[in-house]
Order: C-alpha cells, then sequence, then structure tokens
C-alpha cells in the first residue's frame, strides 16, 4: 500500500549535467523505447538516488501499513475476517520484502534502510499515521487505501526500472485480493444495522481527508518533476492519480448509500476531471514531520520489535552465507 | 507507550525512542535466489530473493514469501553467490555469441541453465547440463540450448548448491484449496451488494 508523492522535499537536477552525455543519450533512448533499465546497465545518479528513495518509502509503507489493520487480528469479527485479516497483513510484511530486495540492487543495504526508517530519515505514506478506532476504520484501510495503492502501483508497475516492476506485477495481483476482501467487509456493514451502517460512515469521516493526501501534494504546489516523468521513475501526477481514484470508487462508495464529507466533491462531465475541496496541505506537511496523532506509535513500534529481534538475528548469523547484491 | 492497541501499551520499553543502534550494512544474512514452478509442467521462473543465514531457511522463507497466494508445484533455492552469470545483451545481439567454448578436466556434475528471453521480464528454465565448471556448463548450454533466437542472459546453477523440493515439501502447496480466505473468488460481495441496491428501491 502506497501513496506515490508523499514528500515535499525538491529534487536537485545539477547532477545531471555532470553526466556523461553519450551515456545519458543512450540511457534515455532505451527508457524512451520502452525497454526496462536492470541493475548492471549504466544509469544516472540521480535516477539512482530518486528510485532508492521511492522503492525503500514503499517498502516502509507496507510494513508499517500492517500495524493499524495488524492491531485488529484479534478483534476482527469471526474466524473467517480473522483468517482473512491475518492473510492479508502478512501480505503487507510480504511486499516489503520484494520492495526493499528491488531497492538492494541498486546498492542500498536492507539493515541501512531499516535504520534509516527507525530514526525518521526515511518516511513511509502518511496515511498511516491515523489511528483505527473501530473495525469500520480497518475495512477502510482494506478496502479504500489498497484501492488507492493499486491506482499507484498500477502506473508505476509501467515504470522503467526492471526489478521494481517486477515486484510490483506480484504486489498488484496480491493486492487486487484485498480490494475484493476490503469491499467484501464494506459491503457487509453498509447492508447491516444501523449501527454497522454508521460506523462505517464515521470512518469515512475521519479517513476522508488522508484519503485525499494519500496522493501527494496537488500539482500546483508539488516540485516539478519533469525529469522524473521523462525517466519514467514517475508515472502519472498526484493530481492525476487522484483524480483516477476518485473516478473508480467515489460510485462505489454512493452505491452502497454513504455521504462522502465533502460537499463540493462533483465530477465535471466535461473535462472529466473530479472537483474537490482542496485538502488541507498544511495538515499534510505536519503529520509527515512527525506530528501526527500515530506517527511515534508507528515508529516506536517498529523499533522496539527491532531491538527485541536482536537476539534471534544474532542467534541465526552464520559465517555460511554471505551478503551478495541480488541478480535481478 | 499510549495506544489503542493493548498490546501495543504492554510492550516493554527498551532503548531509546527514534535511536537504534547501528546495524552493520551486509553482515546479517546472505541472499539466496528463488525459483518456482507455478504449476506441473510449466518451466521453472525466477521470482526475487529472499535473505536467509543458510539454504534451508532460505527454502522455508521462499514458501513464504512466493507462494502464499499463488498456486505452486515446486520451488527451489539457490544462494546469490553460487549463480554464475553471463553478460546481460541488448539489442540483437545473443549473448551465446560472446560465450567462449570452455572445458574443464573436473568431474562433470548437473548445471541448470536459465535464460532471459525478453529483457525487463525474468529469466526463465532452458534444461540442465554436465559440466566440470560453471564456464564449461555456459559452454555446453551454447551448444545444446541455444536455438539460435536472441537470449539476453544466462544464469548456470550447479544442481548441488540448490535446495530442491522434496514431495513432503509438496503437502504444504496441497492444502491451499481448502484456504478459502486466500482465494479471491471466495469474497462474493456481488449478491449481497445486489440485495443490498434492490431493497433500496
Amino acid at each position: 500500500m502506497y501513496g506515490g508523492g508523499n514528500t515535499f522535499e525538491s529534487i536537485k537536477t545539477d547532477s545531471v549535467a555532470q553526466e556523461d552525455p553519450i551515456l545519458l543519450a543512450a540511457f534515455e533512448a532505451r527508457i524512451a523505447r520502452g525497454e526496462k533499465i536492470e541493475p548492471t546497465d549504466w544509469m544516472p545518479q540521480l535516477y539512482r538516488k530518486q528510485l532508492i528513495r521511492m522503492i525503500e518509502q514503499h517498502g516502509h509503507s507496507e510494513i508499517i501499513g500492517a500495524l493499524p489493520e495488524g492491531t485488529w487480528i484479534t478483534r476482527a469479527p469471526g474466524f473467517k475476517r480473522k483468517m482473512s485479516l491475518m492473510a492479508k497483513v502478512q501480505d503487507e510484511v510480504g511486499h516489503a520484502q520484494l520492495l526493499y530486495s528491488a531497492a538492494e540492487t541498486l546498492g542500498k543495504s536492507r539493515e541501512q534502510m531499516i535504520d534509516d526508517l527507525i530514526t525518521g530519515k526515511s518516511k513511509y505514506s502518511n496515511i498511516f499515521n491515523y489511528p483505527t478506532f473501530t473495525w469500520a476504520d480497518c475495512c477502510f484501510i482494506s478496502w479504500l487505501v489498497d484501492a488507492g495503492a493499486i491506482v499507484n502501483q498500477l502506473a508505476n508497475a509501467k515504470g522503467s526500472y526492471g526489478p521494481y516492476c517486477r515486484a510490483l506485477d506480484r504486489i498488484c495481483a496480491e493486492e487486487s485480493f484485498h480490494l475484493k476482501y476490503g469491499h467484501h467487509c464494506v459491503i457487509y456493514l453498509a447492508s447491516g444495522t444501523p449501527k454497522q451502517r454508521n460506523m462505517f460512515q464515521e470512518a469515512l469521516n475521519r479517513w476522508w481527508p488522508p484519503m485525499m493526501h494519500f496522493f501527494g501534494p496537488s500539482d500546483k504546489i508539488s516540485t516539478h518533476t519533469e525529469i522524473l516523468m521523462k525517466w519514467k521513475v514517475k508515472m502519472g501526477t498526484n493530481d492525476d492519480m487522484r483524480n483516477q481514484f476518485l473516478d473508480m470508487y467515489v460510485p462505489k462508495i454512493w452505491e452502497l448509500g454513504f455521504i462522502i464529507p465533502d460537499p463540493n466533491l462533483k465530477k465535471n462531465e466535461a473535462t472529466g476531471r473530479w472537483n474537490y475541496t482542496e485538502p488541507d496541505w498544511e495538515e499534510f506537511k505536519r503529520v509527515i514531520n512527525g506530528e501526527g496523532p500515530c506517527n511515534k506509535e508507528r515508529l516506536e513500534v517498529r523499533r522496539i520489535a527491532e531491538e527485541r529481534g536482536k537476539w534471534v538475528r544474532d542467534a541465526l548469523k552464520s559465517t555460511q552465507s554471505n551478503y551478495v547484491m541480488p541478480l535481478a | 507507550m499510549k495506544s489503542l492497541d493493548p498490546r501495543v501499551v504492554r510492550l516493554p520499553l527498551t532503548g531509546k525512542a527514534g535511536q537504534i543502534n547501528p546495524k552493520v550494512p551486509y553482515d546479517q544474512f546472505g541472499t539466496f535466489e528463488v525459483f518456482v514452478q507455478s504449476k506441473e509442467g510449466k518451466l521453472f521462473q525466477h521470482e526475487g530473493i529472499v535473505h536467509a543465514p543458510d539454504l534451508e531457511l532460505a527454502y522455508v522463507l521462499a514458501k513464504e514469501t512466493f507462494t502464499r497466494r499463488f498456486t505452486c508445484n515446486s520451488l527451489y533455492v539457490a544462494e546469490t553467490r553460487n549463480v554464475f552469470v553471463s553478460l546481460l545483451t541488448e539489442g540483437n545481439i545473443n549473448v551465446y555469441d560472446l560465450i567462449e567454448s570452455a572445458h574443464s578436466s573436473q568431474a562433470k556434475v548437473p548445471y541448470e541453465i536459465y535464460h532471459l528471453p525478453k529483457r525487463g521480464k525474468q529469466h526463465i528454465y532452458a534444461g540442465s547440463v554436465m559440466a566440470g565448471s560453471p564456464e564449461e556448463a555456459m559452454s555446453e548450454a551454447k551448444e545444446k540450448l541455444n536455438q539460435g533466437k536472441v537470449i539476453y542472459n544466462v544464469w548456470a546453477i550447479a544442481a548441488d548448491q540448490i535446495r530442491f523440493t522434496t514431495p513432503e515439501d509438496q503437502e504444504l502447496w496441497i492444502t491451499l484449496p481448502e484456504k478459502k480466505y486466500r482465494d479471491a473468488a471466495e469474497y462474493k460481495g456481488g449478491d449481497k451488494l445486489n440485495d443490498f441496491l434492490n431493497s433500496k428501491n
């Protein structure tokens, strides 16, 4: 699960001018032909750096994203839901494994990525800094946050870096389970008692603003990404992704009779774009910078798990095997 | 720690918030390449890697990571450093044209050969050869498995370096059909949704 453009950091493109122009031209031509870049191929420093940042953040989002849902496993309504949710949470952690492996092929070690997550140096998807008060919050994540993630991931799967695209193909296939499971959960709440319906309506009210933040800042205020688009690191603008999500899921939410808490939400049939109240980007920045309701808890849980797991890692350490960069 | 989750509240506090003893990069586990056969009769395909302290644990982790949701008939793992890799070519250059013949006086053992027929995709099983060294395996593959089609990359792995699936291992995947919650088709929300929509009209 991942929101594409969740940082404000501007990128410095100066380094591109230092690259060998012949190699750079060949690299860009390969991407323009629709071919993938593989770990052993030449690539500009900026490409490597941006991809590491992006894939790593995606991996961290999977790990941290498992926490707000994982907390509901023991309280999920019924055995089937417990099993389904447990399988889903395990998927998310598995996705992080796939993504970390892809990032490793670019030269950053897994140990370093985990350290950077815990010390707050690397970010993860902002939406997981919000709490899951009720079972309905958990259902919102399974259905709609995963839906948003699929919109991003399907786009990124058409990107230029081979190992990342292959990881995303697997991930998208598994996410489609989550989407069906999440929709199933919400349909049951929607067609249940007034109390159940109300529970989901309240979750929707809570989660709509972070869901609108999920795709990253509006194109009007986000830093320019032309070069990343050209190199197929970024496959669509934040607003494009947001619009696609609204197009696909707003009708499904309305169909169930729920009210989306934005009076301005309406599709402009002439342009095909959705109109909506501009999300509060100050709040978004505040939460990214650590002031969200759950930032501290999420990182603490991760850090304590890491500390408590240390003896297991030490016990397993062996001189038999050596780290070698993954092949593909 | 304050949390909605009682299990988080109960976590023993260790160390200091936001601080971690930096781990030494690459000192932990080795990497292992994972190859999966999704159905009987289908070719094995490279799926990705796992980190593990040894071959046996790599096998266990590969099962968890790569065969949870999808059908699997067999899988195997080999340590990354035991995978002998050719150059990666592009355009219409068949990598076999760049591989020189090699002979080895060592005792011959089986090698599993993988091809990359399409850049950007996975390596696919091409066949086995007998050779005394990885170089000889490449050279043998050139003779026996090169069909003139463009292959961009070749891998050779000595079979004795591979952890293969045993018949007992396969039982894990046989139980899969019973695990309905793992099957997307089991989440039939459609009928319930239609009932709900009809009841509103």
